[in-house]
């Protein structure tokens, strides 16, 4: 029943994502973070098999880094964008595939342009204006259908999200109280409250 | 005594040298000049070729293909281009293995390789030969031209020992002190492609051993980018393009040598 | 639920007069839930040749970039462009190598070979290469894309009749399609240029 939310404004980039660490019908933890910040300009949001997801995402978050000490430059989002999705289409037909779906949010400081990407575990790729993974994506990209505006301050960019969460937690019969916030622009990724 | 410790290439002398290198590098000594000149809007490069002769089939540099005989100068990526000095063999060897390499980097990451990166991925293998695997290192120094978003134009030298570095303007192969010192006489910052042209045709003509100057005994190469995509476009100039542009600049020499390429 | 339908999408090309057109619907899904609406499904491989990849969109991708850089590799080393014929054996070989464990996409290939010739060419997902002389369609509308094909193909088309004939073809097979649709991208190979347009279908 995890859930996470992106969406592309002017100059910025935000991912949403719930808190819930859940085994069967058994909420473990209501703080998680699932929200990785890879590059100082690109965040990570992942949902799906237990253990597989921290996994993949520190494999990520590693490799991106040693890319960084190694070669003095920090990955582009789309850059980085195609070599996450390399990984997962590789794993797709490995022995155990690892099962993670991705939100991943970056801002590429040579064009100053804010990047969405909408990766599932199969390594679908597709560079979207707002997109949604889990039961939220049934209920959220109709309201963002109507809502979503890539020329939004950031002000109205929140307002969207939150539209989006409040339609989950009015008619998803599970809840999910507690929502992890963080927006990438040029300043780099930071949390939000909402 | 020296015989002792240049057999192989992994073995240091007692002074604390690798013979093979040294060897190496004086084999590219002897190789045709490759000239290198970064340009604010754009990289040149000249060189020198040796193969040339009145019964050299040189029919398929004329059309087709992206220009150039394929001796010295090679594109090596759409964004880089590359120019060789050295064992032939052993260049066209790494031209393949750049190629394949750039185009790894193109699959895994849906981006041209930066060109530093690709240097770098060169004097790796390179490097490797210094220290393990076969009998000796390749003789073959490179000049790497390239665009990339994160430094612009760029301009790099490796050689065989696997070192690699960036330059304003270099010069490897024969006479390449020569050649060096003119460029720094000559070299000014803000220099454009254009000018740039000049000062590669120009030292060139000083350094090369011959006394003719036309498309039997030069490739030329530039790399700027597209006005209208914006993306860089490498351009290697065709036999009849480097006469014309030897003609522009007053450096065609006439004599009996240039009238068998016809 | 088939994998080959798990994303969605379809891909028709035409044979006319001096000239070839390939189209396709723009929709990625995550089988009744549309993801995207401007996924491309076809890549230009030379300035005369497009590869059309319906199938599972991961494999979609995986494929755009495995061609381009077999074709890179060929351009660069034979110093020419590849001709339709030999890049539709390329496919077909690179779909064989993975025959107990296939990619799922059937491509369609379309271009102008020497002397302009139109060709046009599909496989399954293993590689077994079709050379049609009229059209060839695949993806979640084939079956439908097949009958309107057959009403509307006539042989020798102009360009702007082609384009005309393809996008009805593609638009009337697309909108009885729950997995295709959101509008639709086409391409129109000539001599002397690509003519693309984007449509818009019933976007929903």
């Amino acid at each position: 029943m995890e859930c996470s939310f992106g969406l592309v404004g002017k100059g910025y980039t935000l991912i949403a994502s719930d808190t819930n660490s859940a085994r069967s019908i058994v909420k473990m933890k209501n703080d998680e973070d699932k929200i990785k910040v890879l590059t100082p300009h690109l965040c990570m949001a992942y949902s799906g098999e237990a253990g597989d997801t921290v996994q993949f995402a520190e494999y990520v978050e590693r490799n991106l880094r040693l890319h960084q000490i190694r070669h003095y430059t920090e990955l582009r989002p789309p850059s980085s964008a195609a070599w996450i999705r390399r990984v997962l289409a590789d794993s797709l037909r490995s022995r155990k595939p690892y099962q993670v779906n991705l939100l991943l949010g970056g801002y590429d400081t040579s064009d100053d342009t804010p990047h969405l990407y909408w990766i599932d575990y199969l390594g679908t790729m597709a560079k979207v204006p707002f997109a949604a993974h889990g039961y939220g994506a049934y209920f959220a990209l109709s309201t963002l259908d109507r809502y979503h505006d890539p020329t939004a301050d950031l002000e109205q960019g929140l307002e969207t999200l939150k539209r989006c969460i409040e339609e989950v937690q009015k008619r998803l019969i599970v809840g999910l109280p507690k929502w992890n916030v963080k927006i990438i622009d040029q300043d780099g990724v930071r949390e939000l409250e909402i | 005594m020296a015989r002792r410790y240049d057999s192989r290439t992994t073995i240091f002398s007692p002074e604390g040298r690798l013979y093979q290198i040294e060897y190496a590098m004086e084999a590219i000594s002897h190789a045709g000049t490759v000239l290198g000149i970064l340009a604010k809007d754009g990289v040149v490069l000249a060189a020198e070729k040796k193969v040339t002769g009145k019964l050299l089939d040189l029919s398929g540099a004329k059309e087709g293909g992206y220009g150039g005989s394929g001796e010295k100068i090679f594109l090596l990526n759409s964004n880089v281009i590359g120019g060789v000095a050295g064992i032939t063999a052993d260049a066209n060897s790494l031209v393949n293995y750049a190629r394949t390499a750039a185009q790894r980097h193109l699959f895994s990451y849906n981006e041209d390789i930066p060109v530093e990166q690709l240097a770098q991925r060169l004097c790796n293998l390179k490097q490797g030969y210094t220290q393990f695997g076969g009998l000796r290192p390749f003789g073959v120094s490179i000049l790497y031209a390239g665009f990339d978003p994160h430094y612009q134009f760029q301009l790099y030298h490796s050689d065989p020992s696997g070192n690699y570095s960036g330059w304003k303007a270099t010069c490897i192969g024969a006479n390449n002190g020569t050649a060096q010192s003119l460029l720094k006489q000559d070299y000014k910052d803000e220099i454009t492609v254009e000018e740039a042209v000049g000062l590669a045709m120009k030292v060139m003509s000083k350094t090369m051993d011959s006394t003719t100057l036309g498309s039997e005994k030069l490739e030329f190469a530039t790399l700027t980018l597209d006005a209208t995509t914006g993306e860089p476009k490498a351009k290697i100039y065709r036999p009849a393009e480097v006469d014309a542009l030897l003609e522009k600049h007053g450096l065609r020499k006439k004599d009996e040598d240039t009238e068998m390429k016809s | 639920m088939s994998i080959m339908s798990y994303n969605g999408g379809s891909v028709v090309a035409m044979v006319g007069k001096n000239c070839v057109a390939i189209a396709s619907d723009l929709r990625l899904g995550s089988q009744a839930l549309t993801v995207a609406t401007d996924f491309q499904k076809i890549f230009p491989v030379t300035d005369r040749i497009f590869l059309g990849l319906p199938g599972l969109a991961t494999d979609v991708l995986t494929l755009k970039e495995r061609f381009r850089f077999r074709v890179n590799m060929y351009t660069i080393k034979e110093e020419r462009e590849i001709e339709p014929e030999t890049f539709a054996h390329l496919v077909s070989s690179t779909l064989y190598e993975r025959r107990f464990g296939p990619y799922f996409v059937e491509p369609v290939i379309a271009g102008l070979g020497k002397d302009n010739k139109p060709f046009i060419a599909a496989t399954d997902l293993i590689g077994c290469l079709t050379l049609p002389k009229d059209f060839a369609v695949s993806g979640t509308a084939s079956d439908k894309m097949f009958g309107v094909a057959e009403g509307l193909w006539e042989p020798d088309l102009e360009p702007e009749d082609l384009f005309e004939t393809i996008s009805q073809t593609l638009m009337n097979a697309v909108d009885r399609d729950a997995y295709s649709g959101w509008g639709a991208i086409v391409h129109v190979i000539t001599p002397d240029k690509v003519i693309t347009r984007t449509l818009k279908s019933r976007m929903d």
